[in-house]
């Protein structure tokens, strides 16, 4: 299974903190992702990824806590029992 | 004087009860800009690097930038600065607000004051009437009801900074609030104005701000206004949850200072998130004078044990009077937030020194008997408890007072003080984001997060995403990030902007505000200029290089949880290379070559 964490406007969009996803082979975070949009229905990828594909300026998607940026983005691959966090922009100081 | 600018100075002298208006120095204003850059080239052509910072000799200046009170972008902003008497660095404080831009609606664009009052006093402002008057019935008073008194006997549009009974009774991290919830919170800038006696100043304007080019200010503020409104940070993502939702991304990136700093992560994050507040206590967001972004939270706090309402907690709050001290409860944390800004207090110092005197209790070297209560980490009343009492100056109180540092050293512990150079660090453990390691340690007011964000590209990836677990290149990062914030809290403009719009939006709105024609490298070169003028003033003052530090905690206990469990903070790799980005010598002092190049010498 794979463990999925949603923060800020994901999660007031979503009304939801978390999601259970079954975990198959191949998975990466775009597939991931792809699923969980079919699942929700609300529309939400939009909130962490431009039309071009690319995460947002300030958009934080967590593998284990390793930010994507310094894996793999997108294709970083996922194994069962990983646990993802998603952070659309947001800052502070 | 270029247009951008009122082109005057009120100067107040306390000790004879004068106010007078003398010309704003225009050859300077063009070299430091305004705001912190200008009042700090007051300040240290005026007072002695080595005075006193409570006595009548320090100076306390109130400074707008060439670009408080326009639009565009957040335009409202502006810097108390004076020698700091929790530091003693120079102590720049940022506020914004509504009372800056009013400020220059008067028509000024900065007041010195200077002295001190024989008995308490205000400042009243009328476009260009000032006036000292009494302000006994005021002393003792909370910000907001000083805010409400004074409207209600002056003017009932008067905009007004003021201490709270903090400034008062001589907390060192004493603020200076204005509207009521803006605060110039760090390095203890309220302490000074109390100590001159000077409980407020209120100001109605009715000018205006003229630019130079209006066409080409119309353009800049065009083309910033759309570059905000169409970042996901400053279009959506600050407004919708403010700085608070910060809690939840630096936990999981194991950089929340818990417990005194003990360890990274803490297990109540989620109780104090910003998506907690939003789902419990946020009544609105709201923004400051000319602002888009809108980050202020509004908050009513309706819970069984804690009544109120009032503006925050921002993230710094909530990590500070939360996680700093174990707390998870949201009510008690709101609740010791109010009571910091009606009695005028920096929340960071309040909560990071309440954290540090858990520490002390929890190794026995504070007694129950001693602080008057059990002071166990996660100990929510106590907090609230004490919050009043080091407001008011009773009981251990008056101890929580003097901030973490001269507390831990008062035990014989100066190493459980989370500090550099006497000011607590902020809501970033440096051994999980090894650059904000890098500018506690360099900042010119000890351990402060907003003179170089380096968060920005660090966790949030902005402008780009760097590896926060490594060394390599922060120096050079951090040496651009603290030139341009300098820059941007001299303009007068919000920090916040830089999410959004960058030196190239920075440029075109100080060129047609003020009729000049300065590059992107000249900007850059002020706030080059206006860091190395900050950094002789300390180093005159005798804070010298070998304080360009961090607390052993932080240098040499490796975090023992979270996804950067065993690493440190390895400054010794970055300081070197960053005093050489700096152009100062191998011990940290700026050459002559480098001040002749920045006209300092």
């Amino acid at each position: 299974m794979l463990q999925l964490q949603f923060f800020g406007l994901i999660r007031l969009l979503l009304k939801r903190e978390a999601l259970e996803l079954a975990w198959t082979e191949g998975d990466t975070v775009q597939r991931v992702l792809d699923r969980v949009q079919v699942q929700v229905a609300v529309p939400f990828i939009q909130k962490l990824i431009d039309d071009q594909g690319t995460p947002h300026p300030g958009t934080i998607i967590l593998v284990n806590r390793r930010n994507i940026l310094h894996l793999q983005g997108l294709q970083t691959p996922l194994a069962d029992g990983d646990t993802l966090a998603f952070f659309p922009p947001g800052a502070g100081g | 004087m270029s247009k951008g600018y009122k082109g005057k100075v009120l100067r107040v002298d306390l000790s004879s009860g004068t106010c007078k208006t003398e010309a704003l120095n225009a050859e300077w204003a063009k070299s430091y800009l305004g705001g912190r850059g200008l009042a700090s080239k007051y300040l240290t052509e005026e007072i002695s690097p080595d005075v006193d910072p409570m006595s009548p000799k320090n100076k306390l200046i109130m400074a707008t930038g060439p670009l408080t009170g326009t639009y565009g972008a957040a335009n409202g902003r502006y810097m108390v600065v004076t020698k700091s008497p929790l530091t003693g660095t120079i102590a720049s404080s940022n506020s914004g607000g509504y009372f800056p831009s009013e400020l220059r609606y008067a028509g000024f664009d900065m007041i010195i004051f200077e002295g001190k009052a024989a008995r308490p006093v205000y400042l009243q402002i009328h476009n260009d009437r000032a006036e000292l008057v009494g302000a006994i019935h005021l002393w003792g008073k909370s910000t907001n009801e000083t805010e409400d008194a004074i409207r209600n006997e002056f003017h009932g549009d008067a905009k007004v900074a003021c201490i709270g009974p903090a400034g008062e009774n001589g907390v060192f991290y004493a603020n200076i609030m204005n509207d009521k919830h803006r605060a110039a919170g760090r390095s203890g800038v309220g302490m000074v104005m109390g100590s001159k006696n000077l409980k407020a100043v209120a100001v109605r304007g009715t000018g205006g701000v003229r630019v130079a080019d209006p066409k080409a200010y119309r353009d800049a503020a065009l083309e910033s206004y759309g570059l905000l409104k169409e970042n996901p940070v400053t279009g959506e993502g600050l407004g919708a949850l403010g700085t608070a939702v910060l809690v939840n991304v630096i936990n999981q990136s194991g950089a929340l200072p818990t417990r005194n700093a003990q360890t990274g992560t803490f297990e109540g994050a989620e109780k104090i998130s910003g998506e907690t507040l939003a789902a419990t206590y946020l009544k609105r967001n709201k923004s400051c004078m000319g602002c888009i972004i809108g980050c202020g939270r509004v908050t009513k706090l309706s819970d069984a044990k804690y009544s109120g309402d009032g503006e925050g907690p921002e993230y710094e709050s909530l990590w500070a009077l939360g996680a700093a001290c174990g707390v998870s409860d949201l009510a008690a944390i709101t609740k010791a937030n109010y009571i910091c800004n009606e009695y005028g207090m920096d929340t960071i110092t309040a909560g990071s020194t309440v954290g540090c005197a858990m520490e002390l209790y929890q190794r026995g070297l504070i007694s129950e008997k001693e602080a008057g209560m059990p002071l166990e980490f996660g100990n929510g009343e106590a907090l609230v408890k004490l919050m009043e009492l080091t407001g008011k100056g009773e009981g251990f109180g008056k101890k929580i007072a003097l901030g973490s540092y001269r507390l831990a050293e008062s035990y014989g512990m100066p190493e459980l003080s989370m500090t550099s150079k006497k000011l607590e660090f902020p809501a970033y453990d440096p051994r999980g984001i090894q650059g904000m390691g890098l500018e506690y340690a360099t900042s010119n007011r000890g351990a402060c997060h907003v003179r170089g964000y380096l968060i920005s590209p660090e966790i949030l990836g902005i402008p780009e995403k760097l590896d926060p677990h490594v060394t390599e290149g922060k120096a050079t990062w951090l040496k651009i990030f603290q030139d341009f914030t300098a820059v941007v809290d001299s303009a007068g403009v919000c920090l916040f902007t830089t999410f959004g719009i960058g030196v190239p939006q920075f440029v075109k709105f100080c060129n047609a505000a003020n009729g000049t024609s300065l590059s992107d490298e000249d900007l850059l070169a002020a706030g080059d200029r206006i860091y190395n003028l900050e950094r002789m003033f300390n180093l005159k003052a005798g804070i010298d290089p070998s304080q360009d530090t961090l607390p052993k905690r932080i240098l040499e206990e490796p975090l023992p949880d979270g996804p950067v469990k065993g690493d440190v903070c390895r400054l010794s790799q970055m300081l070197p290379e960053y005093y050489k980005e700096r152009g100062w010598s191998a011990k940290g002092v700026p050459t002559e070559a480098k001040l002749q190049s920045l006209g300092l010498a």
